[in-house]
């Protein structure tokens, strides 16, 4: 598909794309959205997790029916090498010759042992990009620690600094590095190095070490730390300026279908956020006849933070009875940031905002049919991101890759495949 | 020769609030020239916690100061005819803008987008904001708590009989301004490829949905909402952990990450602790697990004794150790284990300053007072040619006003002193 002008800002930039599971994956995932021809390199001898987790489709096994996977690898090509094999490194070093971006979160160990470093690769591509994603970078006292994002999320602070104060840190439910701000930062520093690269006819390589990335988004706290010597703890979901600022149940509903539980009723809540004195005084008005809305100690922002848990068990019980959705659009209709806590029914069944903006993206898939995928991260007016196509099936392209792109003949391709590193 | 930059000739300018800063700060680092247009008086954010030295004021926001290094800082009255006059010249010397203003806000003041595009057109316009531009809830109002609780991922996190809970760090901000700098940089190679401008268009709440994971790929597939989990174990070896001094999280058994359980036997065993699991039925049990058992609750449940006996091992013998024991020898075991770090654990983290991550700069306050020494937390990436670096702190309230408007655009000093006198600037 070709964009209004026929051209997409990826247009010619081939990605040798060895990475798997998430943080990797989703940042070929964007540079395929925008035009690149993203090939995964994959192998039987070392299946991405992602094939074999969950969600899967009903009724369907094997590697090519989790959405887990297929999210993160519309669009690209799917090319089957063993790199345990002998001659493997042959056929992958002849890739990254043909290829402007290598890509990677294997651990420093791997990148070794495999003979894929940059200096081996700028050997055979000196104007590559070849960026890396490890742990925790490939140099360090911890260089050979291992993760993933729910490794990174106690390590970097997010877990410390995130929950119920009175509670066990568990996290925040995902593992939630790996999916908007590892790939982000890498795709930005690729698409950095591209522009250095058109500018210079210089490659480069990146090292994105996982844990400073993570880090960095969490400045203030650090910074609280190192300038202050103040060490912060989680408030679950209270502010230090903003007051109310927290999230109330309100009635609940019946479930879309039924729950793996058994239950029918789906919890509601909403998520509220005051920012000033107007937007408290349009929830006084909306709420005219509650308690708070009378209460003297909430009248001033120092008061309802000095009466917090009080100003928030009233606000509870106002909202609790309530509708939702109605609540939000009331709270919005008044000026007052709020929305409901949507869970994934909403997101994908109710969220109307979302249907008209079509964000996510419905792909035919040849094993699970019909199926979602999220749009692209960030919407460019006069060359949209679009998904070209589903996720490739297992090896899907192996034999396209090597006679195409790495220019094999038949016959070199069978002798490879026999030999089992085409595989 | 100074060291190049990716970034170098790029003119950004940043009009974004609080919840766009992420994305400039990304591009200043990278060599950008990001220069913040700011309301006279100010960023409303500069008035942000925490403070430097717990002193509140316009200029000692750490956090302001943390997302806006390496800006410079020009200030202008958008709502004022001679500020948009002198805005619209600013905007023609700019590859890009960036900005977080409620769709029609900036018209609303009388900014005529439109025609600063079009005077511009190889201009980037970069929108973040809440909603996107357009659909019935684009007017809406957002804060973080907000954005990631309509995106999906607040019913994820937290206790099951408590609360959702929001992710610390502003992080619907941050994933803003990730998706904000991607769009924007995308843009860049189009538009100096073709001389092509174009409209980048950030929703926060679609760039946070795919922090989602599996949930809507639940619903789609299996017509089921995932919620949050707290403590609820899937397995044994995977979970928060209370240490000696703190909380482990521990990530062991997950077929493809690091060493196996047993060697998680063998650790205890080497230290006397292991009990009953040196017997074989535990090795057996957790070899065979994969992907599918861990995604099988049937599965599970069967082996549910030998699980629960694991589980009550591990517990104890974890909590024998301190925090960082258990990191780092877990660690050398190759089992993947890290310590629910708090600012200090990481600000005084030995592998972070031997990779020399931290920066150090002095930060200008107002007139008079002495630069703050700051150490920040350095770039998120390492680029081997053009390294993204911190030179400088963040601008105090139109320090680059006269530099900006009468070296670099042009204007006449004389004109400034009168732009200034009515407010416009």
């Amino acid at each position: 598909m070709t964009t209004a002008n026929g051209t997409r800002p990826l247009d010619g930039v081939r990605v040798a794309d060895f990475s798997w599971f998430g943080a990797g994956p989703i940042a070929g995932r964007t540079l395929a959205d925008f035009g690149a021809e993203v090939i995964r390199i994959e192998s039987e001898a070392r299946v991405d997790g992602l094939r074999l987790g969950q969600p899967q489709k009903p009724g369907k096994s094997g590697y090519n029916v989790c959405a887990y996977f297929n999210n993160y690898n519309a669009g690209k090509a799917s090319l089957l090498l063993n790199m345990g094999a002998e001659g493997a490194r042959d056929v992958a070093l002849r890739l990254i010759e043909r290829s402007d971006v290598f890509l990677s979160n294997l651990t420093p160990r791997v990148i070794e042992r495999w003979g894929l470093t940059y200096d081996e690769l700028r050997e055979v591509n000196p104007a590559i990009i070849a960026a890396y994603q490890p742990m925790q970078g490939t140099f360090g006292p911890h260089r050979d620690f291992l993760g993933f994002g729910a490794v990174l999320t106690p390590v970097t602070g997010i877990s410390h600094l995130s929950g119920d104060p009175h509670r066990k840190p568990v996290g925040v439910g995902t593992n939630y590095p790996d999916y908007a701000i590892n790939p982000g930062h890498t795709v930005i520093a690729i698409l950095a190095a591209l522009r250095h690269r058109r500018r210079t006819g210089q490659g480069q390589r990146i090292e994105l070490a996982q844990l400073e990335s993570v880090a960095a988004t969490m400045g203030p706290a650090l910074l609280d730390y190192t300038a202050n010597n103040r060490n912060q703890t989680r408030k679950g979901n209270r502010s230090s300026w903003m007051t109310p600022h927290a999230i109330y149940r309100c009635r609940d509903v019946a479930r879309g279908a039924p729950h793996p539980d058994g239950s029918t009723a789906r919890e509601r809540w909403i998520a509220l956020a005051v920012r000033n004195d107007v937007e408290w005084n349009a929830l006084c008005n909306l709420a005219a006849d509650t308690l708070f809305a009378q209460d003297e100690r909430f009248a001033t922002l120092l008061g309802r933070r000095e009466h917090e848990d009080a100003l928030n068990h009233q606000i509870g019980e106002w909202a609790s009875d309530r509708e939702a959705t109605e609540l939000a659009e009331t709270l919005q209709a008044a000026g007052i940031p709020a929305a409901v806590v949507q869970d994934a029914e909403d997101v994908c069944e109710h969220d109307q905002h979302l249907k008209q903006r079509r964000y996510y993206q419905y792909l035919n898939h040849p094993e699970t049919d019909i199926s979602l995928y999220d749009g692209p991260i960030v919407k460019l007016h006069n060359t949209p991101g679009s998904l070209i196509a589903p996720a490739p099936l297992f090896g899907e392209h192996t034999y396209a890759v090597a006679t195409e792109i790495l220019d094999y003949t038949p016959e070199e391709v069978a002798q490879l495949t026999a030999a089992g590193v085409l595989a | 020769m100074t060291t190049p930059t990716a970034l170098d000739g790029v003119r950004i300018l940043d009009l974004t609030s609080e919840m766009g800063w992420y994305a400039g700060k990304l591009l200043a680092d990278l060599g950008a020239d990001v220069i913040k247009v700011e309301p006279p008086g100010g960023d409303p954010g500069r008035g942000l916690p925490p403070f430097y030295a717990d002193q509140p004021g316009r200029e000692t926001s750490l956090r302001f100061w943390y997302f806006n290094a390496n800006k410079r800082s020009v200030t202008v009255d958008l709502a004022q005819h001679d500020g948009r006059h002198l805005f619209a010249q600013l905007v023609d010397t700019a590859q890009i803008v960036l900005e977080s203003h409620k769709p029609g806000e900036l018209e609303a003041l009388g900014v005529d987008v439109a025609a600063l595009r079009e005077r511009n057109p190889a201009l980037i316009w970069t929108s973040i904001t809440g909603f996107g531009l357009d659909g019935p809830n684009a007017g809406w109002e957002v804060a973080d708590i907000v954005a990631q609780a309509v995106s999906g991922i607040a019913v994820l996190a937290g206790y099951p009989d408590g609360p959702p809970q929001r992710i610390a760090g502003n992080q619907a901000y941050i994933v803003a301004g990730v998706s904000a700098a991607q769009g924007a940089l995308l843009a860049l190679l189009h538009a100096e490829a073709t001389g092509e401008g174009q409209l980048v268009e950030t929703s926060i709440q679609e760039a946070l949905s795919i922090c989602q994971e599996t949930a809507h790929l639940g619903w789609d597939f299996q017509r089921w909402s995932r919620e949050r989990i707290g403590e609820q174990h899937r397995m044994p070896g995977i979970g928060t952990y209370q240490t000696l001094d703190g909380y482990i999280y521990s990530a062991v058994g997950i077929p493809g990450f690091g060493a196996p359980w047993t060697e998680l036997i063998a650790w205890m065993a080497d230290e006397g602790k292991a009990e009953d699991l040196t017997e074989p039925q535990y090795a057996e049990t957790f070899a065979a697990f994969d992907m599918r058992t861990l995604g099988d609750p049937a599965q599970l449940a069967a082996l549910a004794p030998t699980l629960e006996r694991a589980q009550e091992v591990l517990t104890v013998f974890y909590a024998g150790k301190t925090s960082i024991e258990a990191y780092e020898q877990g660690q050398a075991r190759r089992l993947l284990i890290g310590m629910v770090a708090s600012p200090a654990d990481i600000g005084d983290d030995e592998h972070l300053a031997a990779r020399e991550w931290w920066v150090e700069i002095e930060q200008s306050r107002s007139l008079g007072s002495e630069p703050a020494a700051l150490r920040l937390p350095g770039p998120p990436y390492r680029l081997s040619e053009t390294p993204a670096a911190i030179r400088r702190g963040a601008p105090t309230i139109g320090e680059h006003n006269r530099e900006v408007w009468v070296d670099e655009v042009g204007i006449p000093f004389e004109d400034l002193a009168v732009y200034a006198g009515e407010g416009a600037i």
